[in-house]
């Protein structure tokens, strides 16, 4: 008897509403991730000195802050509930599929959250203007979708590890990387305006899909 | 509804350590049975290994209602009261009742919460709102011991489960187990309690390898 889709579903939905209401209730990890990027942006900002930077630097510069703040972050999605015990229980309550994709789906909140309270400020810090909004929140989203999905596997691989504070910023860039390269590109033309090539938007969003499944695939063997 | 649970040459090595040696047992439904042994006789392991949590070395365990059940089907139809497994600090009494009788699929009602609640001897009045982290261990083991009859499982996993609890309590949880058992529920109880070693149908003792 497999759980169905509904029933997976339902699964996935509960454990996302448990893990923002003690993330609204302890905050640390919103705290980190704010904190983090507030102390990039602020340290860029006076490295800078104002200086109008190339569209190219400026969009480098916010998937660098966009990525260490995420990895603050993400990398306590599964981390929390071993040091408190309560991963095994979760475990054996909740099909393992409903467990990544709960989680997988609180980090991409969480994530979203993070970049609407960063993008403005670091667009008013380097004076940068937006010629395609749609373009932005596009590869916005697709660039944090890839980020959770990715961050959601490689946390719960590094779980039971024990250098696991510097294991997982390891493990996450080479595999996030992919989703960088066509993410700067599409944020640098979303800044300077022009011509843009539409197969990066549907590079991204097939390598979305591709860690996606392969993450689904993956953690059935974390058990 | 499961009926039985046989082990067949079971064996199990841990670290280099034989911890069970060719185990062959069967063990029914509707019957309380309680597990016995010294400290690191695998009382805990055993549990582990009926309810297909972990896989022997050698031998097979099978699970049978109407057939023999793989692994993943089985594990949805387990619930535990076990030392390792924790409940949330964060959320109140009420909210780790409802979250995990959700992932079983069950939607309470505030007055089958309250019902549950006098059951075990945990007023959802005064303490359902309250976040657990400010309750004692035993009031802990109640909510846990909660939570297990609001998911309504088939295999009932107790491991020490009346290690904290005051004398009132253990008997409100033994009679619960015995009224699970009789429902046709397998409940397997590992203790070194003497009281809940009499309050079991049957027993296994573990010897140490």
């Amino acid at each position: 008897m497999k759980l169905s889709n509904s029933r997976l579903f339902e699964q996935g939905a509960a454990i996302f509403r448990k893990d923002f209401l003690i993330g609204l209730r302890r905050r640390a990890s919103f705290a980190a991730m704010a904190m983090f990027a507030l102390t990039s942006l602020a340290a860029l900002s006076l490295a800078t000195r104002g200086e109008i930077l190339e569209p190219k630097i400026l969009a480098a510069l916010l998937w660098v802050v966009i990525f260490f703040a995420a990895s603050a972050g993400i990398s306590g999605t599964f981390d929390d509930e071993e040091t408190a015990g309560t991963l095994s229980t979760l475990k054996l309550y909740a099909a393992p599929q409903a467990v990544l994709f709960g989680k997988m789906f609180f980090t991409f909140a969480s994530l979203a959250a993070l970049i609407i309270f960063l993008l403005p400020i670091f667009l008013v810090l380097f004076d940068c203007g937006v010629e395609e909004i749609f373009l932005l929140v596009t590869t916005i989203f697709f660039g944090a979708v890839g980020i959770s999905s990715a961050g959601t596997l490689t946390a719960a691989l590094t779980t039971s590890a024990t250098v696991k504070g510097g294991l997982f910023p390891i493990l996450l860039f080479p595999v996030t990387l992919p989703i960088f390269l066509p993410a700067i590109r599409l944020t640098e033309f979303a800044f300077a305006g022009g011509e843009c090539g539409a197969e990066f938007l549907i590079l991204m969003a097939i390598y979305d899909a591709i860690l996606i499944t392969a993450a689904s695939i993956l953690y059935d063997y974390l058990d | 509804m499961i009926d039985e649970i046989i082990f067949e040459d079971v064996g199990l090595s841990f670290g280099g350590r034989e911890i069970f040696k060719s185990v062959s047992l069967k063990i029914k439904a509707g019957r309380v049975i309680g597990i016995v042994g010294q400290n690191g006789a695998g009382k805990s392991t055993f549990l582990k290994l009926a309810a297909k949590i972990i896989q022997p070395d050698t031998g097979e365990i099978k699970i049978h209602d109407e057939k023999f059940l793989s692994r993943a089907e089985i594990l949805h139809r387990i619930a535990a009261v076990t030392p390792e497994m924790k409940i949330y600090d964060d959320l109140t009494a009420e909210e780790n009742l409802n979250f995990f009788s959700r992932l079983r699929g069950k939607i309470l009602t505030a007055e089958k919460i309250f019902e549950l609640g006098g059951r075990v001897g945990l007023d959802f009045e005064i303490f359902g709102r309250e976040r657990v982290k400010n309750f004692s261990t035993g009031m802990r083991q109640r909510l846990k011991f909660l939570i297990l009859l609001s998911v309504d499982a088939e295999i009932l996993l107790l491991d020490e489960p009346t290690a904290n609890l005051d004398d009132a309590g253990k008997k409100i949880f033994l009679a619960e187990i015995k009224n699970a058992a009789q429902s046709g529920k397998t409940v397997l109880l590992a203790t070194n309690d003497k009281l809940d070693a009499e309050a079991c149908d049957e027993i296994i003792k573990l010897p140490i390898i």
